[in-house]
């Protein structure tokens, strides 16, 4: 009988967000599987779409660029986000102002954030003007196929990194101060303190950020779309801007479906090892 | 702290700000100069870089002398009401998931994370079809309804709401307290930087929505800020000037508002203390 | 203007919401409603619209905007799935082929006549045709010019260039020389595209060199990318970035400050950047006839907007109205140049709009003069099948963009261009 009662109370509070996720997202998701499977000019279900995207050199290319940019990202982005939130976690006059100046670039729409980053980054712009005053060369920056990457993961990095350290900081100041001082009571120096409370005390938090970054680096397209187009050669193709061009340059919809669901498939695969990484964790 | 550390903290703090700052400061020196100064000054670095040597209001009042103003209105409007339902359903949802055992609890939890791991690119085209069989394009209705279940924000409450004490709870329903009671009473009150967090996270997909808004609501009046900074932009000429002065605009708000909401981080949170 | 607190702002919201849903699904007395989904910014199609609606005061136009980097997707998304909230839309002449290949744009062979008699240059009508038969009414065309920066070429002692017949102009080889020599002028760059990396400029180059369209074989779905003509143009290319002539990462759109602020010697662009180039003070600037290849003839790239009417249409025959009148009618296709500094291809708008004081803008006067000879004889379409999508991108990547830097032709074992297989995926 209470088993019973919960369950159902259990759906009450479910009720609209399930529904919401469910018509809004996982339908048109599984409307989107179900094209995928359809060969152009087809009208039978077969997997020629994922045979040919998993011969095409351009897309192989483009999951590896993905995968390597996730694994570069991913670390860099958290970590500057930790320590970021551990500078502003305390009361600096006019907090609040810094905190959302680092927070700020988030809100922006990316088109403008991407232009004004292709800017900067053009031969004549100012961070080559700022190398020449320094006395060192010029860079190509985003037309070099060894420094395009780099220069994306600057822009994407400056978009996201103060969004991710308002979680931390928020998981920072949720720990209660009274863990600190019993640490401190047994001479702990900052790091231990870190080490040993700040952390393990981050986990949740941390597996958030952990999740959620990578997903939206799976996703990142805007400046890629806007300033490289994928190149150059395709070392900046990730996998959002290959699905694109394919479904709206290409045309080629049924292949860019199939490029998709392998997409989705990866970032599960991915999520799911981070939450078993993230639950072991807490077991030591 | 000491007042050195103190210093030094700030310092590098202030230090971070600014060099966060100087992309946007740029847009906003470029929104108050003549047009043809915009990329006049980029090498080599001169005051021209980083100071509006030919001041001008020009772009900011043709600006919001046009259609812009709506643009504006139009995304607070959705954004708003997407952040007020959305945080509701999706805190009653992670309350749900966190709080409440139920047989079946991880599949929905599954279910609630595979949903934001979708690119929203990838289904915006089915999901218009079903929203235009509804007769929902061009409503506010339709704007909104795709912001406000959103799987992230689940997510985080959820692993808020995992970390507050399962004695709280069980002694208020020994008290004869419902669930409902629960969530309303001990749940909400303690979390309120995580849902400052879901409000980011609402505010941020719906802030920043382009393709969505253009399939659904492209009749001018309902028109958002971030659709309307694109159509400065034609195939043959890009009127960087208002742009950027839209730009200045669409930042300002969101900073207005983060920056009260930073204010109430800490305050918020020095009022829950130590949990214990 | 006061931004509402919370508690209002919700109120309203609902208020808003409600709004619009109580409006739904009331008819207006009488109208038909016509929805107008193209690129161009509201008051480009503001004259023509006006004056269609007051010859038909049953019908009301309505104008959505769609950002130009978004309308194929809005396009493929709306037309493509059967919407019909959509009546007419403005098509990209060179999509014709993908979109009529597709269905999306239905065919009007029956108004060929029509169109025909309006439209007279042959060009111009095989714009908006695919497999020989017409698929959408013709309604601007573009050309391209070449500007040069006074001051800089008299610094660096070049005669400017005053050709005394379209035939009598630069070729692309001559034009390498004189900005390398602007250069040693001190100009900052001796030449810029205006749409860098982008097929539309530079598919003209390749047929000036006699390359062809890319594409050869049955149904045009071969690649043929490796002939003397592409390689003379790659290594062209090539030249002009491997001797810095040309800056490398200035994006399309940013291309006009650097002739604006006197860095560019040449510029290589379209007449809609005179009214930018007009109003920057200090810049003493020319105009004359683009390049082309020596031993081959003179391009230029043309084509532009066309409209179609939505196969699925709510409102089909008034859709039908407004598009002719925009289209065939002198008088429509005069108005929707009004506030554009693109020609017309009806002929008769045409005259009108070169006539001297009807031009849009008064700097376009006097490049009339170039601009009527290269939209009518030397315009080149772009190559015909619907794989010119990938060969876009398929030359991109290969020729602008291959391994060892740009025009750098890859071995012929590993051609450049859309693989086969990409091609063979259009059926």
């Amino acid at each position: 009988m209470m088993q019973r009662n919960k369950l159902l109370v259990a759906m009450a509070f479910l009720a609209p967000a399930v529904i919401a996720v469910i018509m809004l997202r996982l339908w048109p998701a599984v409307s989107a599987v179900h094209e995928s499977l359809i060969a152009p000019g087809a009208t039978s279900y077969s997997l020629e779409n994922y045979e040919y995207i998993f011969t095409d050199p351009v897309f192989l290319q483009s999951l590896r660029v993905t995968l390597i940019f996730i694994v570069v990202v991913a670390p860099l982005q958290i970590a500057i986000a930790v320590a970021l939130a551990l500078l502003v976690n305390a009361a600096i006059p006019f907090i609040g102002l810094w905190r959302a100046i680092i927070l700020l670039p988030v809100a922006i729409p990316q088109s403008v954030s991407a232009v004004v980053w292709g800017v900067a980054f053009r031969p004549d712009g100012p961070v080559n003007a700022l190398l020449v005053a320094a006395g060192l060369d010029p860079q190509r920056f985003l037309t070099s196929p060894d420094q395009a990457m780099g220069s994306i993961i600057v822009i994407v990095s400056w978009i996201g990194v103060g969004y991710w350290m308002t979680f931390i900081l928020a998981g920072l100041q949720d720990i209660p101060k009274s863990l600190y001082e019993a640490v401190r009571i047994d001479g702990a120096n900052r790091f231990q303190q870190f080490w040993y409370v700040t952390l393990p005390q981050l986990r949740r938090p941390l597996t958030f950020v952990l999740v959620a970054n990578t997903v939206a680096n799976f996703l990142v397209f805007a400046p890629v779309q806007i300033l490289t187009s994928g190149g150059p050669q395709g070392s900046t193709n990730l996998i959002m801007n290959e699905i694109y061009t394919r479904a709206f340059v290409s045309g080629d919809r049924s292949s860019a479906l199939a490029a998709t669901v392998v997409l989705v498939a990866a970032v599960l695969a991915v999520v799911l090892v981070q939450f078993r990484m993230m639950r072991s964790a807490e077991d030591k | 702290m000491t007042n050195k550390a103190g210093f030094i903290r700030t310092s590098i703090t202030v230090l971070c700000a600014i060099l966060f700052i100087l992309p946007l400061w740029w847009v906003t020196v470029s929104a108050l100069r003549p047009e043809n100064d915009i990329f006049r000054y980029l090498s080599p670095l001169s005051w021209g870089t980083l100071l509006p040597l030919n001041f001008t209001l020009e772009h900011v009042v043709e600006l919001w002398s046009g259609p812009f103003r709506q643009a504006i209105m139009n995304s607070i409007i959705v954004t708003s009401v997407t952040i007020v339902f959305g945080l509701a359903i999706c805190s009653m949802a992670a309350f749900a998931l966190a709080v409440i055992e139920f047989r079946g609890r991880t599949l929905v939890f599954i279910v609630m994370v595979v949903s934001f791991l979708i690119p929203f690119d990838a289904i915006a085209v089915p999901l218009y079809q079903t929203l235009r069989n509804m007769n929902l394009q061009n409503t506010y209705v339709g704007l909104v309804l795709p912001g406000i279940g959103n799987g992230l924000a689940v997510f985080l409450l959820r692993q808020f709401f995992l970390g507050i004490p399962k004695e709280l709870r069980e002694a208020a329903m020994i008290d004869g307290m419902g669930w409902f009671g629960v969530f309303w009473r001990i749940y909400l009150p303690l979390s309120v930087p995580a849902l400052i967090s879901a409000s980011l996270i609402l505010f941020v997909f719906q802030w920043q929505a382009y393709l969505w808004p253009l399939l659904i609501a492209p009749a001018p009046e309902y028109k958002g800020a971030a659709v309307a900074i694109a159509q400065f932009s034609s195939q043959y000429d890009v009127n960087y000037s208002l742009i950027f002065a839209a730009a200045l605009f669409i930042s300002l708000i969101p900073m207005v508002i983060l920056t009260v909401f930073q204010q109430g981080f800490s305050a918020s949170v020095a009022s829950t203390g130590s949990k214990e | 203007m006061t931004f509402p607190k919370l508690g209002q702002g919700v109120s309203l919201a609902v208020l808003a919401m409600t709004l619009p849903l109580l409006g739904a699904g009331q008819v207006v007395a009488q109208q038909t409603v016509v929805n107008f989904l193209a690129e161009a910014a509201d008051f480009v199609y503001a004259p023509v619209i006006e004056a269609f609606e007051a010859a038909n005061p049953d019908i009301d136009v309505r104008y959505q905007q769609v950002p130009f980097e978004d309308l194929n997707a809005a396009i493929e998304s709306r037309v493509g799935q059967g919407d019909s909230s959509i009546d007419v839309f403005a098509v990209d002449t060179p999509r014709v082929p993908a979109f009529a290949s597709r269905g999306y744009l239905p065919d009007e062979e029956a108004n060929r006549e029509r169109i025909v008699a309006a439209v007279p240059n042959p060009v111009d009508q095989e714009q908006v045709s695919w497999q020989g038969k017409i698929h959408s009414f013709p309604m601007w065309t573009s050309t391209q010019l070449l500007f040069y920066n006074r001051d800089l070429l008299a610094k660096a002692g070049i005669a400017e260039p005053t050709p005394s017949s379209p035939d009598d102009r630069l070729t692309w080889e001559e034009l390498l020389d004189l900005a390398k020599k602007a250069q040693e002028g001190g100009a900052e760059w001796g030449f810029t595209f205006q749409q860098v990396d982008r097929y539309y400029q530079l598919q003209a180059l390749f047929e000036s060199a006699g390359a062809g369209p890319g594409l050869t074989g049955e149904g045009l779905l071969t690649p043929d990318l490796t002939n003397e003509g592409w390689v003379k143009v790659a290594t062209w290319y090539r030249d002009l970035y491997e001797a810095g002539i040309s800056p490398r990462g200035v994006s399309p759109n940013q291309t006009n400050d650097l002739f604006i602020n006197g860095q560019a010697a040449f510029f290589y662009g379209g007449p809609w950047t005179f009214g930018r180039f007009e109003e920057a003070e200090g810049l003493n600037y020319g105009v004359t006839y683009v390049p082309y290849f020596e031993g081959g003839k003179p391009v230029t790239p043309t084509g532009s907007w066309a409209l179609s009417v939505n196969p699925h249409a709510a409102n089909a025959e008034a859709a039908y109205k407004f598009v002719e009148f925009a289209t065939l009618t002198a008088e429509g296709a005069y108005k929707t140049t009004e506030s554009n500094p693109l020609p017309p291809v009806n002929a008769e708008a045409y005259e009108k709009w070169r006539a001297p004081g009807a031009a849009p803008a008064p700097q376009v006067g006097p490049a009339l003069g170039l601009i009527t000879p290269e939209v009518q004889d030397t315009a080149g379409g772009r190559p015909p099948p619907p794989g010119d999508v990938g060969l876009g991108t398929g030359v991109k990547r290969g020729v602008f963009d291959p391994p060892d830097g740009p025009g750098r032709q890859a071995a012929p074992a590993a051609a450049p261009g859309p693989p086969a297989s990409q091609l063979a995926r259009i059926r």
